[in-house]
C-alpha cells in the first residue's frame, strides 16, 4: 500500500506492509532519531510529534498518519531553541535518548511557555535516560524557555 | 533538582582540565548521529530466533516444517548444524568456552537460542521463528545459588575453562560440580580475632541480578568477502571479539574485521561475546550476510548483572579500631560462565572494604545456575560486596556508638597503607571522597527527624574497586599536514566521553585547539588492538598511550624543526602556532613544516605508543599479592531521606557523590559520569530487580522492569571531584565510570537504617520491603 506521509515539512511517498508501524517506516526513510528502545511504549526514545502531539511511534500505525504533519527532532534544525539549549547544556551522554526527549520538550514548550521544574519533570516522565542525564535535562528545557520573551 | 555541570568552554592552550564540549553533541541532540545500527551494511538475511521455553532440558527433536513453509524464509539452523561445521570451537566465553550461539543437545535457560529462521525480512524472520516446535526432555533445573551448591544436579557435565586465563586451567574437566570459581584471601587469623575482639557484627545481604537497560538495543552484521569476514556490531570489546570470532572459525586475525560505532549505552552489557559468535559462524558456515536485531525483551534475557549473596562479619576492638572482617560471597553467574569467574576474584577480593584490617578471610565464588548468563556491568561485581561490606560498618560503627563517618574515617585506607590483599595504596583518597560529601550535605547540622509520617535520616558509605589489570592499548596518532589530527584508538565511545577526553589528551600534547582531532570508529582493521572499552580503564590506560603517541610526535616535530632552522632540538618548543626556536626566535607552523619535509600537500606523519600494565598474581592460599592492581578507584556518597512510614516510600533531598579521579581532564564529564553512575545507583536501591519464577523471568520489559525515571530525581545532586594524582596517570588521570555507583545502595540504605532503625540486607528498598519491615519492628 502507498501513503504519502508529511515528515518536517516533505511530502513522502512510501510503500507500507500492512500493519506497519510509523517507527519502522520514518527509520526505513533515514530519519535515524527515531528508535526503538522498548517497542511498548515505555521508554520514548521513538517519540515523534503528529500534529504537534507527542507519539509513541512504536505503537503508532504508520497508516493511520496520512495527512498528518509528522515532526521528528532532525527536522528542528540547530538552530532551534531546544537543540541549542542541549547542546549548551551538555544535556547528553550517550545521546541516544535525547531527540525523544527534544521533541517532548518542544511539545511542553508549545503548550507552556513558562514551565517550571516541576512542570518538565511531570511532562518528560515517560521518556528513560539510562545514562541518567536527567539534571542537565531539565536545566537546558529551562534554558530553552527562559529565551522565550514573556 | 540541582546540579552544577557545564563551564562552557576555553582555549586557552591547556586543553586538559577543560570542560570541552561532548564530541558530536550537536548531532545527537539533533538525532542525525549515525550508530552502529546506522551502519550501511550489505543487503542480509534476517535471523529470528526461537528460543528456550525450559530452563533445563535436553533437546529430543526440533520441527521447523511449518517455519520453512512460510514465504522469505530461506534456512533454519540449529546448535547441531554448527557444531557439524565447528565442532566443540563453537562453544566460546571468555573465561570458560561453555557457551555455543546456539543451544546443543541441551537448554540451560529459558531464552537461550534452540533455533534460528533465516529470511528476507525481520518481520518473517521473527514470525517463522514462532512456528518452531522442539520436543525437550526436561532435567533437574538449579534455580538459585543454595541448590547449586547443596544439590547433585549440574547444569555442566565438566568444566571447560577458556585458555586465556592461565590459573583456570587446572579446572578443566572437572565434573559434579557448580562452582566454576572460587578466590580465597586470607591474611592474619580472622577466626582468633573475631572471637578476642571486643564488638562483632554479622550479615546476610544480597543484591538481586538487574539489567543493564541500555536503551539502544543490541545488534550485529556478518557477511564474507573474498577471503574475510566482516563483522559490524554493538560491542564495547572489538579487540576480543575479533580474536574469538577467529578461533572459533579457525581464521587468521586479517580474516576477521570488526566495526563498531558510538554505543547508545551499554554500561558492561555489550562486552565479550554477545550476538557475534552467532552471526559469524552462520555467516561463514552458510556464505550468507546476515543480521540480527534484538528486542528488547531479547535483551533482558541476553545478559544480566549477578545476583549476589554475602555472608559476612567484622568486629573492631574496644578502640574502635576493625579487628578482622570474614566474607562469604557467592555470585549467581547463571548458564554460562561468561566473565563471572573473573569477577568473583577481582571483586570479591575487596569484600571487607577499603579498610585497614589485619585479619581478614574471604571466600568467594562463581557459581552456574540455569538462568541467563550473568556477566559484566558497571562496577564488575564490587556493588553487590559494597552493599555488604558498607552496611556492616555501618552496623559496627552503631554498635560502638560511634559516628559512622568518624568511624570509617579512623579504620579507612591511607596513601602507603597495606590493603588486606597485600597491595600498598597510592592516589586513592577515600578520606578526602568521605569529607567531601559528609559536608555537602551536612552531615554534622542537626537534622529535624520526624515530620507527620515523614521520618529523616542521614547516611554515607564508600567504595573501593580495583582496576582490571593486566592490560593492553595502543594508539596510533596521524598529523596531517593542515595540522589536523587523526587518531586511531580502538576505544569504543558509549557515552562516557572518550571521544572528547582522547582528542583534549592529543590537542593539549601538540598544541592543537578544539576540533582539530578527530577519534577514528573502532575497525579491527584499522585501529589497534586495546584490551576492552570497560572498568574505567580507558582514560589511564588508552590515555597514556595516546598522550605517549603525541608525545613522541611532538618530538618528531621538534626534531625536524630544529633541522630545518639549523639549531638544536633542545632550544625548540611546540607552542600553538607551530615549532618556535628560543635562541633565533623563528617560528615555522605545523602546516609549513610537513609540507617542506614531505614536498607535498595533504602528506601525513605517524606515531605510535603502546601502554602495557603488569600485575602479580596472587597467591592461591592467601589470595595475596604485593602489586594486585595497576591502581584503585575510591569514592564516597552520602544522602539525607525521608521514609514515610505509612507508604514506605523514599524520598531523597540530597544525595552527594565524590569519586577521586587523579586529575579530570575534562570536569564537565567527569561531573556527568559521577551524577550517571549515582542515578544508576539509586535505581539499584530503590527500584531495579529482575524477578525469576522457577527459572522464567517474569519481569522481563519495560513495561515491568521498574528503573529511574526523571521524576525519581533527588530534590538535589552534587558531584564532587576530588584530584589526587596518579604518579603514573596521564596527566596524574584515573578513570571514574564506575566510582559514582559503587557506594549509592548502602548510602541510601544506611540513611534509611538511621530514619526507622532497621537494616534492610535486600535489594532494592522498595516501598513493599520498607513497609514489611516497620511492620515486623512493631512486633
Ligand atoms: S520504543 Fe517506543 S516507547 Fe520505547
Ligand atoms: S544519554 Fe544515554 S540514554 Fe540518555
Amino acid at each position: 500500500m502507498n501513503l504519502t506521509l508529511n515528515i518536517n515539512g516533505t511530502a513522502h511517498s512510501v510503500d507500507i506492509v500492512e500493519g506497519e508501524l510509523l517507527l519502522d517506516v520514518l527509520r526505513r526513510l533515514g530519519f535515524t532519531s527515531v528508535r526503538e528502545g522498548c517497542g511498548v511504549g515505555a521508554c520514548g526514545s521513538c517519540t515523534v510529534l503528529v500534529d504537534g502531539h507527542s507519539v509513541s511511534s512504536c505503537l503508532t500505525l504508520s497508516s493511520r498518519c496520512a495527512g498528518t504533519e509528522i515532526q521528528t527532532s532532525e527536522g528542528l534544525g540547530k538552530d532551534n531553541p531546544v537543540v541549542r539549549a542541549f547542546v549548551a547544556e551538555g544535556a547528553l551522554q550517550c545521546g541516544y535518548c535525547i531527540p525523544g526527549f527534544v521533541m517532548m520538550a518542544t511539545e511542553l514548550l508549545s503548550e507552556n511557555l513558562h514551565p517550571d521544574e516541576k512542570d518538565v519533570a511531570d511532562h518528560l516522565e515517560g521518556n528513560i535516560c539510562r545514562c541518567g542525564t536527567y539534571p542537565e535535562i531539565v536545566k537546558a528545557v529551562l534554558a530553552a524557555a527562559s529565551g522565550i520573551p514573556k | 533538582m540541582t546540579s552544577e555541570v557545564f563551564s562552557g568552554e576555553s582555549y586557552d592552550g591547556n586543553a586538559v582540565g577543560q570542560s570541552w564540549r561532548r564530541a558530536n553533541s550537536e548531532s545527537k541532540v539533533l538525532g542525525t548521529f549515525r550508530y552502529t545500527a546506522d551502519l550501511p551494511v550489505p543487503k542480509c538475511l534476517y535471523l529470528g530466533v526461537h528460543r528456550a521455553s525450559q530452563p533445563h532440558a535436553s533437546i529430543v527433536n526440533i520441527d521447523a516444517e511449518g517455519a520453512m513453509a512460510i514465504p522469505g524464509v530461506v534456512k533454519v539452523i540449529t546448535g547441531a548444524d554448527l557444531y557439524d561445521a565447528l565442532g566443540e570451537k563453537m562453544l566460546t566465553g571468555p573465561a570458560f568456552s561453555d557457551q555455543p550461539p546456539i543451544a546443543w543437545q541441551r537448554v540451560r535457560y529459558v531464552g537461550e537460542p534452540v533455533a534460528v529462521v533465516l529470511a528476507t525480512d525481520l518481520a518473517t524472520a521473527r514470525a517463522a521463528a514462532d512456528e518452531i516446535y522442539v520436543e525437550y526432555q526436561d532435567m533437574a533445573p538449579v534455580l538459585d545459588i543454595d541448590a547449586a551448591l547443596e544439590g547433585h544436579d549440574y547444569v555442566h557435565d565438566e568444566l571447560r575453562p577458556s585458555v586465556v586465563f592461565q590459573d583456570l586451567r587446572q579446572l578443566m574437566g572437572k565434573r559434579n560440580t557448580n562452582i566454576n570459581y572460587e578466590y580465597n584471601l586470607n591474611r592474619g587469623d580472622s577466626e582468633h580475632a573475631h572471637k578476642t575482639a571486643a564488638t562483632t557484627v554479622n550479615g546476610e545481604f544480597w543484591t538481586p541480578p538487574t539489567s543493564h537497560v541500555a536503551i539502544e538495543l543490541f545488534s550485529a552484521s556478518a557477511w564474507t568477502e573474498e577471503t574475510h569476514l566482516e563483522l559490524v556490531s554493538t560491542t564495547q570489546t572489538p579487540s576480543y571479539v575479533r580474536q574469538a570470532i577467529a578461533t572459533m572459525l579457525n581464521l587468521r586475525l586479517n580474516q576477521v574485521r570488526v566495526r563498531t560505532l558510538g554505543l547508545g549505552g551499554s554500561f558492561g552489557s555489550k562486552m565479550y561475546d554477545r550476538l557475534e559468535p552467532l552471526v559469524a559462524a552462520i555467516a561463514w558456515t552458510q556464505k550468507l550476510p546476515v543480521r540480527l536485531e534484538l528486542t528488547r525483551e531479547e535483551t533482558f534475557v541476553l545478559t544480566t548483572r549477578h545476583g549476589v549473596a554475602v555472608s559476612s562479619r567484622m568486629s573492631a576492638d574496644s578502640d574502635g579500631n576493625i579487628v578482622a572482617a570474614t566474607a562469604d560471597v557467592r555470585y549467581d553467574t547463571g548458564a554460562y560462565a561468561d566473565i563471572g569467574p573473573r569477577i568473583a576474584a577481582k571483586s570479591g577480593m575487596v569484600a571487607c572494604g577499603p579498610y585497614r584490617i589485619e585479619n581478614a578471610k574471604i571466600r568467594s565464588r562463581c557459581i552456574y545456575t540455569n538462568k541467563p548468563s550473568a556477566g559484566p556491568f558497571r562496577g564488575f561485581g564490587v556493588p553487590q560486596v559494597t552493599w555488604s561490606h558498607e552496611s556492616l560498618i555501618d552496623d559496627l560503627a552503631r554498635e560502638l556508638g560511634e559516628d559512622p563517618a568518624g568511624f570509617r574515617k579512623r579504620n579507612l585506607l591511607r596513601e602507603g597503607d597495606v590493603a588486606p590483599i597485600g597491595t600498598v595504596m597510592h592516589s586513592a583518597d577515600f578520606i578526602g571522597c568521605l569529607d567531601a560529601v559528609t559536608e555537602a550535605i551536612g552531615w554534622n547540622e542537626p537534622l529535624e527527624r520526624r515530620e507527620g509520617d515523614w521520618k529523616w535520616g542521614r547516611g554515607v558509605a564508600v567504595g573501593i574497586k580495583a582496576v582490571l589489570t593486566p592490560t593492553v592499548s595502543n594508539a596510533v596518532l596521524q598529523l596531517n599536514q593542515d595540522a589536523s589530527a587523526t587518531l586511531l584508538i580502538s576505544t569504543v565511545e558509549m557515552g562516557q566521553g572518550s571521544d572528547t577526553i582522547m582528542a583534549q589528551i592529543v590537542a593539549d600534547v601538540l598544541n592543537l585547539g578544539p576540533e582539530r582531532v578527530r577519534v577514528v570508529n573502532p575497525d579491527t582493521d584499522v585501529t589497534p588492538y586495546d584490551t576492552i572499552t570497560a572498568g574505567s580503564r580507558s582514560t589511564y590506560h588508552t590515555g597514556n598511550a595516546v598522550k605517549m603517541a603525541a608525545e613522541t610526535m611532538r618530538d618528531k616535530l621538534i626534531e625536524i624543526a630544529a633541522k630545518q632552522m639549523g639549531v638544536s632540538p633542545s632550544d625548540c618548543k611546540l607552542t600553538a602556532g607551530g615549532v618556535l626556536s628560543s635562541s633565533s626566535q623563528r617560528l615555522i607552523s605545523l602546516e609549513d613544516l610537513i609540507m617542506s619535509e614531505f614536498g607535498a600537500a595533504g602528506t601525513t606523519m605517524t606515531a605510535e605508543a603502546n601502554f602495557t600494565t603488569e600485575w602479580i598474581p596472587y597467591d592461591k592460599e592467601t589470595g595475596q599479592s604485593t602489586k594486585i592492581t595497576e591502581h584503585w578507584f575510591a569514592g564516597a556518597a552520602a544522602a539525607e531521606l525521608a521514609v514515610d512510614a505509612r507508604t514506605g516510600r523514599i524520598r531523597i533531598r540530597h544525595l552527594a557523590v565524590a569519586g577521586d579521579v587523579g586529575r579530570a581532564i575534562n570536569p564537565a564529564l567527569v561531573k556527568q559520569q559521577l551524577i550517571g553512575g549515582a542515578i544508576m545507583g539509586m535505581g539499584h536501591a530503590l527500584f531495579d530487580e529482575i524477578v525469576f519464577d522457577n527459572g522464567q523471568m517474569v519481569n522481563g520489559t519495560l513495561l515491568d522492569y521498574q528503573l529511574p525515571s526523571i521524576k525519581d530525581m533527588p530534590e538535589k545532586l552534587t558531584p564532587i571531584i576530588v584530584e589526587n594524582p596518579h604518579r603514573t596517570g596521564p596527566f596524574g588521570a584515573k578513570g571514574v565510570g564506575e566510582t559514582g555507583l559503587i557506594p549509592i545502595a548502602p548510602a541510601i540504605a544506611n540513611a534509611v537504617r538511621d530514619a526507622i532503625g532497621i537494616r534492610i540486607t535486600t535489594l532494592p528498598l522498595t516501598p513493599e520491603r520498607v513497609l514489611t519491615a516497620l511492620a515486623n519492628q512493631g512486633k
